[in-house]
C-alpha cells in the first residue's frame, strides 16, 4: 500500500522554497525562545568578552596608546573566541536530549537545519558585538559606529558562523569536543578576519578613508562568506547523518 | 506496512545486523526483544531513517529506504529513551516547534489536544527540565504522535519509568494501537509491554531467531523461550568476562 | 588488504624517477640558469621555493578531490589518498616556507614578515595541520573518513582565499604567476626587489624544478599510500587474531 507524500493533516503542498523557509524560521524561532528562557548563550559570551578586554587592558595598562592601536585586532580576537563558546553551547543543546535526531527525522531539508543554526548563532554573536562595540567606544574611544564598520562586522560574523556550524557539528561528535573546536575553527576563519580587521582599522581615524582603499577587503570578506556557505550547503548532511 | 529484507549493518569488522527479515502488517503491534548488543537499536535507527544499512533494505508504506527517506519521514513517529525534547522550552513550545516542522494545520488546537491526551495540559507553561521522568515520557509520546503518523517506533520506552508511569505508558500505547497505528517496539525488558502487542520477535546476535504470537504463549512460557534462544549470547558474554 | 603488485611496481619506478629528476633539476638550477642581476646567486633558491609551493597547492587540491570522491563513493581508498596528500602537501608547504625564509634574509633583511601572504600561508599550514587533530579525535573509521573529507573540502577555502588575497591586497611578496599589474605597481613603488623572470633560461629552469618536485610528489604519494595500506592490513589482522583467540577461549 503506497502512502501519499502528504497526509490529510498537512497544509496543501507549497513550493519547496516556502517549505524550506518555514523550517528555517521554525528553527530560529526555537533557538530564540530557548535563549529567551535561559539567556545562557549571550550572557556567557558577553562575560567572557568583558573579561578578555579587561585582561588586555591590564596587560597594556602602562600604555593606553598601545591599547588603542591594537583595539580593532582585539575586537576581532574577542569575537572569534567568544564565538566558539556560542557555537559549542548552541549545538550542544541539540545533543542534550538527542533532539538532533528529531530534527533529522522531521520532513525538512537538512540544509534548513544548517541555515537555521547559522542564522540563530549569527544573531547571538551580533548581539554580543553590539555590546562589544559600545564597550570599545567607551574604553578605547574608537569610532566603531560608522556604517561600513558595522557592515564589515555583520559580513564577517556570517562567514565565521557559516564555517563554525560545520566544524562544531563535527567536533561535538568527537571525544575532545570543546577542546578541538578552536584548533580547527580559528585557522579556518583567519583568512576572513585578516581583511575584515584591515577594513575596520582603516575607519579608526578621524577622517574617513576612500571607499576605494577598503572595497577590496570588503569583497574578500563577501567571497569568503559565499564560499563557506556553499561548502556548508554541500557538506552539512554528511556531518549530521550516520 | 513495514517490510524489512536482508538487513545487514557492519561497523568496520563488526557485523551488528546479519540479515534481518521482518514484516509488520498495517495496524499490527510488534515487539522486538533481545539482550544488550543484539543489534536492536541499530535496527531501529535504520527503520527510523537515521542510519543507512550496509546492505538489504527497508520499505515503509511501499517507499524504500534510504532512497525515499524524505517521503517516509512524515509518516513516522519515534519515541526513544532519549526524550528528543528541549529541556529549556515549555511543554507547549516543544510541541509548537514540532507542529511547525511538520507544517501541521490548526497547530494550536492540535497541540492543546495532544497535551490533554497525555494529561499535561495544566503544566503546558512549565519548562520540560522541571518534569519528572514519567511526564517527560508522556510528552515524548505526544510529540511523536502529534502529526498522526501511520507508524510509531518505540526504542526502550520503559527505561527509567516507575510502576505508575509504566502503567500510564501502557494505556497510551494501548490507545495508539486501538487507533490503528502500526507499532514497532524494541525492549530488553520482558516485564513490560509484551501483553499489549500482537507478536513478539526475538533478536539475537544480529539475527531474528524466533517469532511468537502473543496469544500462543503465556509470560512464563515466553521467558523460557527467550532464555533458550539467547543462551549462546550469554555464554559468550560470560566467557569474555 | 595488502598493497597490490602494481602499486609495489609503481613505487619502485617513481622512487627512481624522483631521484633522477631531482638530480637533473639540481644540475639545471646550478649550472644552466643564469645569475640574476639584483639578487645574484641567492635567487637560485627561488626555483626550490616556487617548485615546492606549487606542488603544495596541487597536493591540497588532490586532497580536496579525494574528499569529494570519498563522500560520493564512501570507499576507503579515497580517504587514504586524501590523508597521504595532505601529509605530503604540508611537507612541501614547509619546504617552500623554509626556502622562502632563506631567500627573505638577504632580500628583506629578515627571516620573516607578517605580510598578508606570509600570514595566510601560515594560516593554511595550521588549517591542514589541524586535519590530523580531527582525525585523531575520531575512533570510528567510517565517521573519521567522512568528517576528514568534509574538513579537507572546507579547508580548501583557505587556499582559495590565500590565492585571492595576495592578488587583491598589496603585499611585499613578489607575484610570479598572474600578477603582472600588481608586480609592476609594486616594483614602481619600490616594494619589490624582484620583477619577474629575466630570461627564457630562467623560465626553463623553473619548469624543470617544478616537474622534478611533481615527480617527487607522486613518488611520496605512492609510498605513503602503500604504507597506509600495510598499516590498515596489520590492524585488520590484529582484529581477526583477537576475534579468533576469543572464539577459541569461548
Amino acid at each position: 500500500m503506497p502512502m501519499s507524500e502528504q497526509t490529510s493533516l498537512t497544509r496543501p503542498p507549497e513550493s519547496e522554497a516556502r517549505a524550506f523557509l518555514t523550517a528555517v524560521l521554525a528553527i530560529v524561532w526555537k533557538d530564540l525562545h530557548i535563549e529567551q528562557h535561559t539567556r545562557q548563550t549571550i550572557s556567557v559570551m558577553v562575560m567572557f568578552s568583558v573579561v578578555t578586554v579587561v585582561m588586555f587592558n591590564f596587560a597594556l595598562e602602562a600604555n593606553l596608546d598601545a591599547a588603542r592601536n591594537v583595539a580593532t585586532g582585539l575586537l576581532w580576537a574577542t569575537i572569534l573566541l567568544a564565538g566558539t563558546l556560542g557555537l559549542n553551547r548552541s549545538l550542544a543543546i541539540e545533543r542534550e536530549n538527542q533532539t538532533v535526531d528529531a530534527l533529522l527525522m522531521a520532513p525538512i531539508h537538512r540544509n534548513a537545519i544548517y541555515i537555521g543554526k547559522v542564522i540563530s548563532i549569527t544573531l547571538f554573536t551580533l548581539a554580543l558585538e553590539a555590546i562589544l562595540v559600545l564597550l570599545f567606544i567607551v574604553f578605547f574611544d574608537k569610532p566603531l559606529w560608522r556604517p561600513v564598520v558595522l557592515l564589515v562586522l555583520v559580513l564577517g560574523t556570517i562567514g565565521y558562523v557559516a564555517a563554525g556550524v560545520i566544524v562544531t557539528s563535527m567536533t561535538i561528535q568527537t571525544r575532545s569536543r570543546e577542546v578541538l573546536l578552536p584548533v580547527l575553527l580559528l585557522p579556518l576563519s583567519l583568512p576572513l578576519v585578516l581583511p575584515a580587521a584591515t577594513a575596520v582599522a582603516a575607519y579608526m581615524f578621524p577622517q574617513l578613508p576612500d571607499w576605494g582603499e577598503v572595497q577590496s577587503a570588503v569583497y574578500i570578506v563577501i567571497i569568503y562568506d559565499l564560499l563557506m556557505l556553499t561548502a556548508g550547503f554541500l557538506t552539512y548532511h554528511f556531518v549530521v547523518e550516520s | 506496512m513495514i517490510h524489512i529484507h536482508g538487513l545487514v549493518k557492519q561497523y568496520g569488522m563488526n557485523l551488528v545486523l546479519r540479515g534481518v527479515d521482518l514484516e509488520v502488517a498495517e495496524g499490527e503491534f510488534v515487539t522486538l526483544v533481545g539482550s544488550n548488543g543484539a543489534g536492536k537499536s541499530t535496527l531501529m535507527r535504520i527503520v527510523a531513517t537515521l542510519l543507512q544499512p550496509s546492505s538489504g533494505y527497508v520499505q515503509i508504506g511501499g517507499w524504500q529506504l534510504p532512497q525515499y527517506a524524505a517521503k517516509v519521514r512524515r509518516h513516522i513517529g519515534f519515541v526513544s529513551h532519549q526524550s528528543l525534547l528541549y529541556g529549556d522550552l515549555t511543554a507547549a513550545e516543544n510541541l509548537d516547534f514540532f507542529a511547525r516542522l511538520y507544517r501541521l494545520d490548526n497547530a494550536t488546537e492540535r497541540v492543546m489536544a495532544a497535551l490533554k491526551k497525555v494529561g499535561l495540559f495544566a503544566r503546558q507553561r512549565d519548562p520540560v527540565s522541571t518534569f519528572s521522568r514519567g511526564m517527560v515520557q508522556r510528552l515524548t509520546i505526544a510529540r511523536a504522535t502529534l502529526h498522526e503518523p501511520d507508524v510509531l517506533l518505540l526504542d526502550e520506552p520503559y527505561t527509567g519509568l516507575d510502576q505508575d508511569a509504566s502503567l500510564l505508558l501502557d494505556n497510551l500505547l494501548r490507545q495508539e494501537h486501538e487507533n490503528g497505528r502500526t507499532i514497532l517496539m524494541i525492549t530488553h525488558d520482558l516485564t513490560h509491554g509484551l501483553n499489549l502487542c500482537d507478536r513478539t520477535v526475538i533478536l539475537n546476535g544480529g539475527k531474528i531467531v524466533h517469532e511468537i504470537s502473543s496469544r500462543e504463549a503465556t509470560a512464563a512460557e515466553f521467558l523460557n523461550l527467550y532464555t533458550y534462544y539467547t543462551r549462546n549470547q550469554r555464554e559468550k558474554q560470560h566467557a569474555n568476562e | 588488504m595488502l598493497p597490490s603488485a602494481r602499486l609495489d611496481k609503481s613505487v619502485r619506478i617513481f622512487n627512481w624517477a624522483a631521484a633522477i629528476s631531482i638530480f637533473i633539476a639540481l644540475l639545471v638550477i646550478f649550472f644552466y640558469a643564469p645569475v640574476e642581476k639584483t639578487m645574484g646567486n641567492v635567487q637560485r633558491i627561488f626555483y626550490f621555493h616556487v617548485g615546492s609551493a606549487w606542488v603544495g597547492a596541487v597536493a591540497f587540491f588532490v586532497a580536496l578531490a579525494a574528499g569529494v570522491l570519498y563522500l560520493r563513493q564512501n570507499s576507503r581508498k579515497w580517504d587514504t589518498l586524501a590523508l597521504a596528500s595532505v601529509e605530503i602537501g604540508l611537507v612541501f608547504l614547509t619546504m617552500a616556507t623554509v626556502a622562502g625564509s632563506v631567500w627573505g634574509k638577504p632580500a628583506w633583511n629578515t627571516w620573516w614578515l607578517w605580510s598578508p601572504r606570509l600570514t595566510l600561508i601560515t594560516v593554511a599550514w595550521l588549517t591542514y595541520a589541524a586535519y590530523f587533530m580531527l582525525r585523531g579525535a575520531i575512533e570510528d573509521e567510517e565517521r573519521r573518513g567522512r568528517f576528514a573529507a568534509v574538513y579537507v573540502i572546507v579547508a580548501f577555502v583557505t587556499i582559495i582565499m590565500a590565492y585571492l588575497s595576495i592578488r587583491i591586497l598589496r603585499d611585499i611578496h613578489p607575484v610570479v604567476v598572474g600578477g603582472t599589474m600588481e608586480t609592476a605597481q609594486g616594483a614602481s613603488e619600490g616594494l619589490q626587489e624582484f620583477s619577474g623572470l629575466d630570461s627564457a633560461k630562467m623560465g626553463i629552469t623553473l619548469m624543470a624544478s617544478t616537474t622534478a618536485f611533481s615527480v617527487l610528489y607522486v613518488a611520496w604519494l605512492l609510498n605513503r599510500i602503500r604504507l597506509q595500506q600495510l598499516s590498515d592490513a596489520v590492524k585488520d589482522l590484529k582484529i581477526q587474531v583477537t576475534a579468533h583467540l576469543q572464539g577459541e577461549h569461548a
